[in-house]
């Protein structure tokens, strides 16, 4: 027994020191790899110098396509374009201009500028509202191709098939090149591994896990995007740069599509999303090809080739879900992450000018071809109502919601949020009018936990720190009482994917509660709910418009619930506005009954 | 004159090497990466056939037999598990179309492989010489492309097939054996791309890596296909015809990249790419 006593404390004692431990482990892991690789050169034969200076540069941009691909879930070809280009640029300045430190420095500047510009291009080209993962991969796959071609054409400029040799390079010797590519290597995943422990960094994540829901928190995935791909296109030409000096040879291949695919090979075997893993297993293959390929060309791709469909298929992780489970399975790698604690905020003032009109609609249409969904609506909701929209199934009320929060889906007449009209506005903008959405199906960031979901549903609020974790999130008082009601504010390490259907449900509730919007638009809330769930989001509903003035829109299929909740309720018949007035008038209808019952069909 | 054969001809080449491709996309929603391996299995089965004194044309029939047998087991151990991630998809059978040429390469060597030409010469056609072989390939593409739309439109696997192209999930709830649709289609799109190869032998040269060339252009004709037949062959025509146009009057670099980049412009202005006209 005082054994045991004598463990719980102990495990205790650890819990409490463990934050601070984690928060410097990268630190202290860079360093140690800094200083391990600065005396590496001493043991180390020539050769090995020669071809891990090579192995290091690819694991820096084996690093940049981690956090693409692995992190944000934009599988990208394009990486080697954008070193390509930073080397060419750099070989190009070197052999045209000189290399003076004048000009390297004009070589190293154009060597990041250069990439980083058509990254934003590219990035631009790539994102855009309704863009697909698929059509990104496309781009980046054109990209290197488009590149090799005007390198290939480039005649003497840029040595066209032949590559360029022969410049002057940094005064460096080999040793010293490993040094520099060693401490690129170093910063690169040091830097990449605390922004994806950071705040900022679970952004990258979510907009992986569901784009959509990052646009209706008022987040911007695509300018999040976007800004990745050319920061990232910088640092790949950057390594570009480092390449061109220590190697002195640019050849095509090096900006080619082929490369792009090994780079995605080496972060697949070493392990996406893990950083670490793709590192290691970069450095690993490309020394382990230097070596064997001169012996058995042949055989050597054809084990790669084997192991990268059998990783793919077996073990998507990569060879780091390996080391992962062995470290899990150790008593000392299972700990418990990071979790920030929920305060209370001072909820905004109530919505000023109570008497206007907080939404309207004027003479909405929608149809898809030559059927019309939705037709001739009118409809003003003012601050504190709760207006409930009924109606039988494919009577046009998601279509509706769609068109309240998407300005860019085509339909006619006018929409506008507090006097702005919505025509045109993607939905993160709208948000950015105080709309906030719930969907019929629940829409949460699946791999991340309640706690981080949260942080992202204030992110458009307070901003999220790109280097640290904040100790607290503030969420308004409605907020927090969704989730004490449901006991989510228990559950906060617990990954989303884990929760039950009302659980989840109610977290994207507190979610778009959490965005403090002040009209906010509630598709089916309670379907599949239990009874006691039901009263609950009930009574946070009636809260939120009752004491703080929040204009909902609801579409719900249970009258009961309507009856006990509502203000006014809207009756959307066959596309268009049957009926709009208090409960008892709209329960009381004739209209209401043939609709239920089916009689109108008749 | 000239350029409008080499239009058509080129149309002919592109719908032929893409429409195995299309096949698989359009009902497996996968990107076969793998395409271009198939398309050298099918020029190395011509290479076969020449070294057993086949007649040249026996290599078709022959490189779609082998070309589907060789799909079939591919679906079965490598597609089929990655049913739900169709990016790692694209990955697995990238990977597989490394092993593949590396196989050949263990197999024939890496250097150039000569086959006989299908049918040598040229013939007079409206007033110019012309190529006889890329006119036997504009006709082969006509066939193909017959014989595909009376797949799809006459049989009851194109039936089964157009089921799930629309709504997979109803088509199993109909008791579609989709498993079934998906492997057969993936058998028929990689024998289209074998055959493909076959007919590319006397207009490309044979080597372990010829595939990987043809895969890009076939991926991007595909993608502004969205998965209909009929946009295929109208992306192949206007693009093709950009390709050459390009290739003549500005330079040949620029022709060789033209597909890729307008394609991906049109995707860019509208998703469903040439498939809504």
């Amino acid at each position: 027994m005082p054994e045991d006593a004598s463990a719980i404390g102990l495990s205790g004692s650890a819990e409490r020191g463990r934050p601070r431990l984690s928060r410097a482990a990268p630190f202290v892991v860079a360093a140690l790899a800094a200083a391990a690789l600065w005396a590496a050169p001493l043991v180390l034969d020539a050769f090995a110098v020669n071809v891990l200076t090579r192995s290091m540069i690819y694991a820096t941009l084996a690093v940049t396509v981690d956090l693409l691909w692995g992190f944000t879930g934009i599988l990208t070809f394009g990486q080697a374009a954008f070193f390509g280009v930073g080397a060419y640029a750099t070989a190009m300045a070197l052999s045209y201009l000189g290399a003076t430190p004048e000009w390297m420095a004009v070589a190293l500047a154009l060597a990041v500028v250069a990439p980083a510009a058509l990254g934003l291009a590219v990035g631009w080209l790539s994102f855009y509202h309704r863009s697909t993962a698929l059509y990104a991969s496309v781009i980046s796959l054109v990209l290197p191709i488009v590149v090799t071609q005007l390198i290939y054409s480039g005649g003497e400029w840029t040595g066209s098939s032949s590559g360029l040799v022969g410049f002057e390079v940094l005064p460096l010797e080999l040793e010293g090149f490993f040094r520099l590519s060693a401490f690129a290597l170093v910063a690169a995943t040091l830097a990449a591994w605390v922004f994806v422990r950071s705040d900022a960094g679970r952004a990258l994540v979510a907009v992986r896990d569901n784009d959509a829901r990052c646009a209706y928190l008022g987040l911007s995935p695509k300018r999040l995007q976007i800004a990745l791909t050319a920061a990232l296109a910088g640092v790949a030409g950057l390594a570009g740069f480092i390449f061109a000096n220590a190697s002195s040879v640019v050849a095509p291949e090096n900006a080619g599509f082929l490369f792009g695919t090994e780079l995605v090979i080496w972060v697949a075997l070493g392990g996406r999303g893990t950083l670490l893993g793709p590192v290691l297993g970069t450095v690993a293959i490309d020394y382990l090809a230097a070596n064997l390929s001169g012996d058995l060309p042949f055989l050597w791709q054809l084990l790669l080739g084997a192991t990268f469909v059998a990783v793919i298929i077996l073990l998507p992780g990569g060879l780091a879900e390996i080391a992962r489970r062995v470290w899990s399975a150790l008593p000392i790698g299972r700990s418990a992450g990071f979790t920030p604690r929920l305060v209370a905020r001072s909820s905004r003032p109530a919505a000023d000018g109570a008497g206007a009109p907080l939404l309207t609609i004027e003479g909405l249409a929608k149809s898809y071809g030559s059927l019309t969904v939705l037709e001739n609506i009118d409809l003003e909701v003012r601050a504190g109502e709760l207006v409930s929209l009924v109606g039988p199934n494919g009577a046009g009320k998601t279509t509706l919601m769609r068109c309240l929060s998407d300005g860019t889906e085509p339909f006619k007449g006018a929409v506008s949020i507090g006097g702005v009209s919505t025509a045109g506005l993607t939905p993160n903008r709208i948000v950015a009018l105080g709309v906030g959405r719930k969907f019929q199906v629940a829409s949460v960031f699946e791999s991340l936990t309640v706690a981080d979901c949260l942080l992202l549903a204030r992110a458009s609020h307070d901003g999220l720190s790109p280097i640290g974790r904040a100790e607290t999130i503030g969420l308004p008082q409605a907020a927090l009482n969704v989730l004490r009601m449901t006991g989510l504010d228990r559950m906060l390490a617990e990954p989303a994917r884990l929760l039950s259907h009302g659980q989840k449900q109610a977290l994207e509730l507190a979610m778009v509660v959490a965005l403090e919007p002040r009209l906010i638009l509630l598709d089916e809330p309670t379907a599949g709910l239990t009874k006691a769930e039901r009263t609950t989001i009930g009574a946070a509903l009636k809260a939120l418009t009752g004491e703080l003035g929040v204009a909902a829109v609801l579409v719900e299929h249970d009258l009961d619930f309507v009856r006990e909740i509502s203000s006014r309720i809207v009756v959307l018949h066959q596309g268009r506005l049957a009926l709009d007035g208090t409960v008892e008038e709209v329960v009381g209808s004739e209209l209401v009954r043939t609709i239920y019952s089916g009689a109108a069909h008749g | 004159m000239l350029l409008i054969l080499d239009v058509l001809t080129t149309a002919a080449i592109l719908f032929v090497t893409s429409i195995g491709l299309l096949a698989i996309f359009g009902v497996l929603k996968i990107i076969n990466f793998a395409h271009g391996a198939w398309i050298t299995i099918g020029a190395y089965c011509a290479v076969v056939a020449a070294k057993l004194g086949l007649n040249p044309w026996a290599a078709a029939p022959l490189a779609f037999v082998v070309g589907a047998a060789l799909g079939g087991l591919a679906e079965l151990f490598i597609i089929r598990p990655l049913y739900r991630r169709p990016l790692d998809a694209i990955l697995a059978t990238w990977g597989l179309g490394i092993v593949i040429g590396q196989l050949i390469t263990l197999g024939f060597g890496r250097d150039v492989q000569f086959t006989p030409n299908l049918l040598p010469g040229a013939v007079q056609l409206l007033g110019v010489d012309y190529s006889a072989y890329r006119l036997v390939a504009l006709g082969a593409a006509l066939v193909i492309g017959a014989a595909f739309a009376f797949t799809i439109e006459g049989t009851r696997l194109g039936l089964s097939a157009r089921a799930v192209i629309m709504n997979e999930a109803l088509a199993r709830g109909l008791g579609i054996d989709t498993a079934r649709v998906r492997f057969v289609t993936f058998m028929i799109g990689a024998g289209l791309a074998s055959l493909a190869g076959v007919l590319l032998t006397p207009l490309a040269s044979v080597d372990p890596n010829m595939g990987v060339g043809w895969l890009i252009g076939a991926f991007m004709l595909v993608m502004v296909s969205n998965a209909s037949f009929l946009a295929l062959a109208a992306a192949c025509l206007v693009f093709g015809a950009a390709q050459v146009l390009i290739s003549a009057f500005v330079s040949p670099i620029f022709g060789s990249i033209a597909i890729a980049v307008l394609a991906a412009v049109t995707l860019r202005i509208s998703p469903k790419g040439f498939s809504r006209a």
